[in-house]
């Protein structure tokens, strides 16, 4: 069977990072290209690390595009408290010798995505500028792409505010831009992603593998476990941004609900809020997220480590 | 048994009206007063069913009228829940308490300043009168015993996806009661949506055949005609809970949280916003009720419309 083309927009990060590794190691897709945003750490660094992940992966031939260096319109928001000053937990990993790619994300974006004749599939696991940049510069994007798979926001909660999650808060505007959008979307919210727990002490033949993979993989998790550990995750940390990459091959351990997905833009506490209509007796006209809400999470750690030890 | 003094301001509508039947019969409540505000109905229109009400019930305390307006945005009704009068259904008998002179505010004021215990103030409504009352009589806070109001929810809304009827009619006043420092129980949706009462729980109350029963099964049966067609298995009865939570606390789990109404927002305004993480480092200032012992409930609601068969002894 052929296998799905896929773009993935990431602001690596160590979840991101994460991600990639499990990407890199699906059978059923084929990654067009990754784009990189500012989000955790600072552009420069996100589009390092994900070179150099590629890199680590022996993934190299995969091509890396830079993004967005800031969100449309909000000032800049990053999180090198949790993912270090580098975004890979401060984890040094080789630099990439690849040729650097000079063409825009959106630019490259769009290209594949008119080229996959409406087969391409997004998975966006940091803030949305890059695909709000492309929305905006081809409006026919949106035709050509089959869907988009999105870590950020929450029906309840948040964790950058008591109302809104990083990813949204980080661009608020941009991924409103998204959500009108009719590009139909995949939202793994803290709702689902908080509930994607890896027990990092249960990962004992990843451990005993040694490769650089799990090496870097132990040593970048160290850090935000320390910190999970603070918030009451007991030897655990979640892996928000796997979340949508394990998705893509294996649908059946998530399960969801379809809802209308606004974003707030103008709210005094509630910027960046992901407003869902899920539990309300109101609903939006539009109603085209299908909204992650729980994992099993026991088959979520069996298959990243499945995946992970085929490095 | 000490009594708790109260003040019942609302806005009725069905599920108000329900809470203010079983506030009559409960014992361990004085009711002092009713205050109606505009919410479900235009401020008339509640008004006059808070005066039948009384009547129904055989309430015989000052009524007074407040705000028709609330503070700063219009006004927003739901006569797709409650009908032209805020309170179709079954025919209810006449005023026989005339409304008071003074405003709702003035009335709750002049009750507070003369009483030698705090008084608990239940709003079911809009929170405009109380509001009110804490803007122009900062000094009689420490008369206010608590403030327990059926509003917002912490996981979301039901008028928009984001806010609860409630408090998206009057955000500004929600928000200056719940800045107020005065203890606080909040009746949100997390709660009032399962303080459900299904039809053959209807059929039981009808079967008690006094006058109150009879009216509350008809509102029941109004009620359950639009939430029906929402897809609600049972008739949420919102506003028993706001009652309830100062009449009857072990019925409800609460939770202790900061929770802030949103007052600008695009899709957000009126929305209620809890603080899980502790991320803004401030004091709880809500107890919010989240669940509900929801047959002990439903006893309960049957047993107080028993109490008007004989009106002797209060539950």
């Amino acid at each position: 069977m052929a296998r799905k083309p896929i773009w993935i927009d990431t602001d690596s990060g160590i979840d991101d990072a994460i991600a990639l590794l499990v990407a890199f190691q699906l059978e059923s897709i084929d990654i067009k290209g990754i784009s990189s945003v500012s989000g955790n750490v600072e552009l420069s660094k996100t589009f390092k690390n994900n070179r150099n992940i590629a890199y680590l992966a022996g993934n190299e031939h995969i091509k890396v595009y830079a993004g967005a260096d800031r969100p449309l319109n909000n000032d800049q928001n990053l999180a090198a408290n949790i993912h270090g000053e580098n975004g890979l937990g401060d984890v040094e990993i080789k630099n990439s010798p690849v040729e650097i790619e000079t063409e825009k994300a959106w630019d490259k974006l769009y290209e594949v995505a008119k080229a996959s004749k409406g087969e391409l599939e997004i998975v966006a696991v940091g803030p949305l500028t890059n695909i709000a940049t492309a929305i905006a510069k081809y409006p026919d994007i949106e035709a050509y792409i089959k869907r988009i798979l999105i870590m950020g926001g929450a029906i309840e909660g948040g964790n950058k505010t008591p109302a809104a999650e990083f990813n949204i808060y980080a661009d608020p505007h941009a991924a409103e831009i998204v959500f009108k959008s009719n590009i139909p979307k995949v939202m793994f919210g803290l709702d689902v992603t908080l509930k994607s727990v890896l027990k990092v002490k249960e990962l004992k033949k990843l451990r005993e593998k040694e490769s650089s993979v799990s090496k870097f993989f132990f040593e970048a998790t160290d850090r935000i476990m320390k910190i999970y550990n603070t918030l009451g995750f007991v030897d655990s940390i979640c892996l928000h941004d796997v979340c949508p990459v394990l998705y893509l091959e294996y649908p059946e351990i998530f399960s969801g609900e379809c809802a209308g997905v606004y974003v707030e833009t103008e709210g005094e506490i509630t910027m960046g809020k992901t407003v869902c209509d899920l539990r309300s007796d109101f609903k939006f006209d539009k109603r085209d997220t299908l909204v992650m809400l729980d994992v099993d999470s026991t088959k979520f750690l069996k298959t990243i480590e499945r995946l992970l030890l085929k490095y | 048994m000490k009594k708790i003094p109260v003040i019942l301001d609302g806005d009725p509508g069905h599920d108000d009206a329900i809470a203010w039947v079983m506030a009559a019969a409960l014992d361990v409540l004085d009711i002092k007063a009713l205050t109606t505000v505009a919410g479900n109905q235009t401020l008339d229109k509640t008004t006059l069913n808070a005066q039948k009400l009384a009547s129904l019930v055989g309430l015989d305390v000052p009524i007074a009228k407040g705000r028709e307006v609330p503070l700063l945005g219009n006004l927003v009704t739901a006569p797709n829940f409650h009908g032209e009068s805020g309170l179709d259904g079954p025919p209810l008998p006449k005023p026989k308490r005339e409304i008071e002179s003074v405003s709702a505010t003035e009335l709750m004021a002049n009750i507070l300043e003369n009483s030698n215990e705090p008084i608990a103030i239940i709003a079911t409504g809009p929170t405009t009168n109380v509001a009110s009352l804490l803007l122009s009589h900062p000094e009689l806070k420490e008369k206010i015993r608590c403030i327990s109001f059926m509003g917002g929810g912490l996981r979301g809304g039901n008028w928009s996806s984001a806010a609860e009827f409630n408090v998206i009619v009057d955000p500004e006043a929600l928000d200056i009661v719940l800045k107020s420092g005065i203890p606080i129980y909040m009746s949100g949706l997390d709660v009032t949506e399962k303080a459900l009462c299904y039809p053959q729980e209807i059929e039981k109350i009808r079967a008690i055949g006094n006058p109150v029963s009879d009216v509350v099964a008809g509102w029941l049966d109004f009620f359950m005609k639009h939430l029906t067609s929402l897809g609600w298995k049972g008739a949420t009865l919102h506003d028993p809970c706001a009652v309830l939570a100062i009449a009857k606390p072990e019925l409800f789990e609460f939770k202790e949280l900061y929770v802030e109404v949103e007052l600008k927002g695009r899709y957000t305004r009126g929305a209620t916003i809890p603080d899980y993480y502790g991320l803004n480092n401030k004091a709880p200032n809500v107890k919010a009720a989240v669940n509900i012992d929801r047959e002990a409930f439903i006893d309960l609601l049957i047993t107080t419309c028993k109490f008007y068969s004989e009106k002797e002894v209060k539950v």
